[in-house]
């Protein structure tokens, strides 16, 4: 027993080495072939100046040094700390924050700086490593930290800093030791020194202590440990930051300045970012060609496991999740959507990748453990088989002809590259053609791009997929199809579901009058066809002929009219309104009628019980009404939610054919019209994109056949 | 529980008031467009009643609604591409849904999951290979491949529905007849299927008005006015409205308008079965 847990230890300490190396070597690498970005300019002259007053002894000069002063001076310090060794280079010239990238910094000094970033950036994954190997491999590939912790960033220095905070915090939780808060709060003084965003991690350990305190019973003590905490932090980071220490005051005003030009100049509003944009970034991995700088572009993927392991990692260690959600707010409501500021969430993320993997991987692992000690099913009777023939043949020929051929001849045009200039020859063989002859191994799988169209179909083999996965994860523009598919039915669902569910509440009331007319009003929407249904809308919405915009011309500008309507055109993400409402109204008929139905089935003795025992609507609703109501909502929500994915018709008619899988697809394969940003008539990325749906739609039906029992195989009723 | 208090009756009324007015909102828009005599184009000016009431965009539609086709070809193209995509997708499926329904045999999971899958699938997904298939064998522009595509869309929908009217068919029938001395077909043609037979109906109603109310596939495949369907018809008014074109917008309503009422109707009277074939069965019955 002994033996072993050294043996794991060991393997450990080898895994959490092996993780550090794996991201230094991958930071290092980026760092070499990354194109100079934004801001590196700017951190790199903070860097230089500091760099000067070490040199040269000039301690005072700290007091009244900070280039860019909107962010604190202690990565920028740290920067400085790594030209020393440096011969001394002219500063990098000082220009507005609007500009363009650099073109030129000294090779030297960047060269530096970024393996300094570099080593901070690993340092983290080998700290994320320590709770979880499996997360800090998630940290070491992920393309967006990698990108921002190998450019003269302040990210690098300042994740590092709030992940040791955070697992500070969490010695301290496990052994109660003084030390362990005091390194805590010394470290979250330090963090706020290098970033101050990144210093919102404080209210997240916060949260977390106060939780615990509450479940002990304890919060006295809380109280008074958390005010040291706290105020031992801000006294760090006081002593930190010499910028602050002649006026203190005038200073932060200063700071807080700067801070508003940031986020507020003419790079933010044209940059047009929607509201959820950096869940987009925190769904993609880095859209931009980096000159071949990652060798993962995997962060979909990490992002998606994360979503599987957050419950996980909650109940492991509830302040990774509390730090998820908090920074995950304060990202959706912080005015400025730069990609960089994902990485004050980008460790625990991992952390919850981690978790993922052992949830996904549990079921293998229980899988090879019964391995054998199950005894066989007893299959079907042949007999039976035999009976059966005569129903399954015809059935299967139709099926099969009318069903699955057609998708097996998609994926076999997805492994070509045919589109409306081949159309010739594919419509005489070239399909089948390329595909034997890649199969075959006669003709090597040639390389995808969208620009090039050849009048003869070449076979690609799977080399279309990874770029229009790339695509439709993660665009230049910051628009994510895939992310925009899946929280459109996430949220459609949810309200319809809400509203469906609050209809049918309303009217399963006792006595309500007119209950028979208002049910019968409400089914309308749903018997309604899609495609009318959007054009009612669109009569509203329509920024030129639309209701709304015709009543804000007659009743003015200060009308209310006047008012939804500009806001509507002038918010870069109030535009979701408009579909929203429309996806309202068509589902939450649906999910009445499917309330209803379950609401008739919960018998009146229950209802009568609960009142007996004094139970309020609410109580009676949480433990009567609703786990009754679950076995048939959570169907209709699955079913819902298909609809909601696959939703096709409502984008259409708008024209946003950037939606959702179903509209890009039919955008881009249409020969006729053509899609924004590639002509219409590639057959062949349409067929990838229906083949991407089609494994999305598998989970879907899986959840259902968990969820229901409609699935299950023969009943003998 | 008490029949409800009048306060609260007021809030519930007030709150039912709020929904409802939500739902007609977008209907009553259409309805005033429908029937406004005075528009030449599109609507310009916010009105909440049409400014002159009149009866003739819904002559003018029922007469010729698109590029000077009669609306009774139409009519006789939605209804015979959606009856056509049904029946076909109704006989096709029925002896497959049987054999799920009764029998067991050597991968029927893995056959129920692909049903399900496909029957789940967005009608695009089906388009691409169909579209190239029927080119190949040149028949894409007939109505016949337009039948085939709707009926291969609605087709694993109707199997996965109609392998459940099977399972509610008691299984006790069933044997009576085959200690009669019936077969199995006889069995199937004399005792389940007439059994069965309302629930299937309503599959092929669902399928039917799956084809009723498509048009983007339609569009793609169809190239001729004369084969065009009510739900191309509107969704080509719409378009050619986007590029300027100059019908009055009281068309595009009353066809709208036109279009919806069977099939409201058919839902308002059916809603029950309608729902639980929605949902793939997942309501007790």
């Amino acid at each position: 027993m002994l033996m072993n847990k050294h043996l794991r230890t060991i393997f450990h300490v080898l895994a959490v080495a092996l993780v550090i190396a794996v991201a230094f070597g991958l930071r290092t690498r980026a760092a070499e072939k990354l194109p100079i970005d934004y801001d590196e300019d700017d951190y790199l002259r903070a860097g230089q100046e500091f760099a000067h007053l070490i040199r040269t002894s000039d301690w005072r000069g700290f007091l009244d040094t900070n280039y860019r002063p909107e962010h604190p001076p202690l990565a920028k310090i740290a920067y400085g700390l790594a030209f020393l060794h440096l011969p001394e280079r002219a500063l990098v010239s000082d220009v507005a924050i609007t500009d363009s990238p650099a073109q030129y910094l000294p090779p030297d000094q960047l060269h530096a700086a970024r393996t300094e970033a570099s080593i901070f950036g690993a340092l983290t994954a080998g700290l994320v490593a320590l709770v979880n190997p499996l997360g800090g491999l998630m940290l070491a590939i992920h393309s967006f930290t990698i990108k921002y912790t190998s450019q003269v960033m302040l990210d690098g220095l300042s994740a590092l800093l709030s992940l040791g905070t955070v697992m500070a915090y969490v010695q301290y939780k496990k052994k109660q030791r003084t030390g362990w808060m005091i390194t805590s709060a010394v470290l979250l003084g330090l963090t706020a020194d290098s970033k101050f965003l990144h210093g919102t991690i404080g209210f997240a350990i916060l949260l977390d202590w106060f939780f615990l305190a509450k479940n002990n019973k304890d919060v006295k003590r809380f109280f008074k440990s958390a005010l040291f905490w706290g105020l031992l932090s801000i006294a760090v980071f006081f002593a930190a930051n010499p910028f602050l220490w002649p006026n203190p005051i005038e200073r932060l005003q200063v700071t807080l300045d700067a801070v508003r030009v940031t986020t507020t100049n003419s790079n933010v509003a044209n940059a047009g970012y929607v509201a959820w944009q950096q869940l987009n970034w925190l769904t993609m991995s880095v859209p931009w060609p980096q000159n071949g700088a990652f060798i993962f572009l995997a962060d979909t993927f990490i992002a998606l496991l994360a979503v599987i392991g957050f419950g996980r990692l909650w109940k492991k260690e509830r302040v990774f999740g509390i730090w998820i959600l908090l920074e995950i707010f304060i990202l959706l409501v912080w005015r400025t959507k730069w990609p960089q500021y994902i990485l004050i969430v980008t460790a625990p993320l991992a952390l919850a990748a981690g978790e993922g993997i052992l949830t996904l991987w549990q079921p293998v692992v229980e899988w090879w453990k019964k391995r054998g000690s199950a005894v066989p099913a007893r299959g079907p009777e042949r007999s039976e088989e035999r009976r059966a023939l005569p129903w399954l043949i015809p059935g299967l020929v139709a099926f099969a002809l009318l069903t699955l051929i057609p998708l097996v001849f998609q994926f076999a045009i997805s492994l070509t590259d045919f589109n409306s200039s081949s159309l010739r020859d594919g419509l005489n063989g070239g399909i089948w053609r390329a595909v034997w002859e890649g199969l075959t191994g006669q003709a090597r799988a040639s390389g995808f791009d969208i620009s090039a169209r050849s009048n003869q179909v070449n076979f690609t083999g799977l080399n279309t997929f990874s770029p229009v996965f790339q695509y439709i994860s993660g665009r230049a523009d910051g628009w994510s199809i895939l992310y925009f598919n899946v929280m459109w039915t996430v949220l459609t669902v949810l309200l319809q579901c809400g509203l469906g569910l609050g209809a049918a509440l309303l009217l399963w009331q006792k006595g309500v009058r007119l209950g028979k007319f208002w049910q019968a009003l409400f089914i309308l929407p749903w018997a309604i066809p899609e495609l009318i249904g959007a054009q009612m809308w669109l009569n509203i919405f329509h920024g030129d002929w639309g209701w709304l915009r015709l009543a804000a011309e007659k009743f003015g500008a200060d009308s209310i009219f006047g008012f939804v309507s500009s806001a509507l055109h002038a918010s870069p993400s109030l535009w979701l309104l408009e579909f929203l409402l429309p996806a309202i109204w068509y589902g939450f008929p649906f999910m009445m009628l499917a309330a209803s139905a379950g609401l008739k089935t919960i018998p009146q003795e229950a209802l009568d019980a609960a009142a007996m025992d004094g139970a309020n609507a609410w109580q009676t609703f949480r433990a009567i009404v609703w786990p009754l109501l679950t076995p048939l909502i959570i169907p209709a929500l699955i079913v819902r939610g298909i609809f909601s994915f696959n939703q096709f018709y409502l984008f259409q008619t708008y024209y946003f054919q950037d939606a959702t899988l179903a509209t890009l697809s039919y955008n881009v394969f249409n020969p006729n019209s053509g899609y924004s940003n590639v002509s219409g008539g590639y057959f062949a990325v349409s067929a990838v994109i229906n083949i991407l749906t089609v494994v999305i739609l598998m989970i879907f039906v899986t959840l259902f056949n968990r969820w229901s029992r409609a699935g299950e195989g023969v009943t003998y009723a | 529980m008490h029949r409800i208090s009048l306060l609260r009756q007021l809030v519930t009324q007030l709150a039912l008031i709020v929904v409802g007015f939500f739902v007609i909102l977008p209907i009553w828009g259409m309805m005033r467009l429908a029937f406004d005599g005075s528009l030449i184009g599109r609507p310009t000016e916010f009105r909440l009643f049409p400014k002159v009431w009149a009866f003739e965009p819904f002559l003018r539609v029922l007469d010729k609604p698109y590029q000077s086709v009669d609306f009774a070809v139409i009519l006789k193209n939605s209804l015979l591409v959606s009856f056509g995509a049904a029946l076909i997708a109704i006989i096709l499926g029925l002896s497959l849904a049987y054999a799920f329904a009764r029998f067991r045999f050597r991968a029927q999971q893995t056959g129920l999951f692909s049903i399900l899958l496909t029957a789940v699938l967005p009608p695009v997904a089906f388009m691409t290979p169909l579209y190239i298939i029927f080119s190949i064998l040149q028949i894409r522009t007939s109505l016949f491949a337009l039948i085939l595509v709707y009926a291969a869309f609605a087709m694993p929908f109707c199997i996965w529905n109609m392998r459940a009217a099977f399972q509610a068919v008691p299984r006790e029938l069933e044997e009576a007849a085959f200690l009669d001395g019936a077969g199995d077909f006889k069995t199937f043609f004399f005792i389940t299927l007439p059994l069965a037979l309302p629930s299937i109906a309503v599959a092929g109603l669902i399928a039917f008005l799956m084809a009723y109310s498509e048009f983007t596939l339609g569009w793609l495949f169809v190239d001729k006015a004369d084969n065009v369907t009510l739900a191309m018809a509107i969704y080509a008014i719409v378009t050619n409205q986007y590029l300027g074109g100059a019908q009055p917008w009281s068309y595009l309503g009353s066809l709208a308008i036109i279009m919806s009422i069977p099939v409201v109707v058919i839902f308002l009277i059916f809603q029950r079965t309608l729902l639980e074939r929605m949902m793939f069965g997942s309501v007790d019955n």
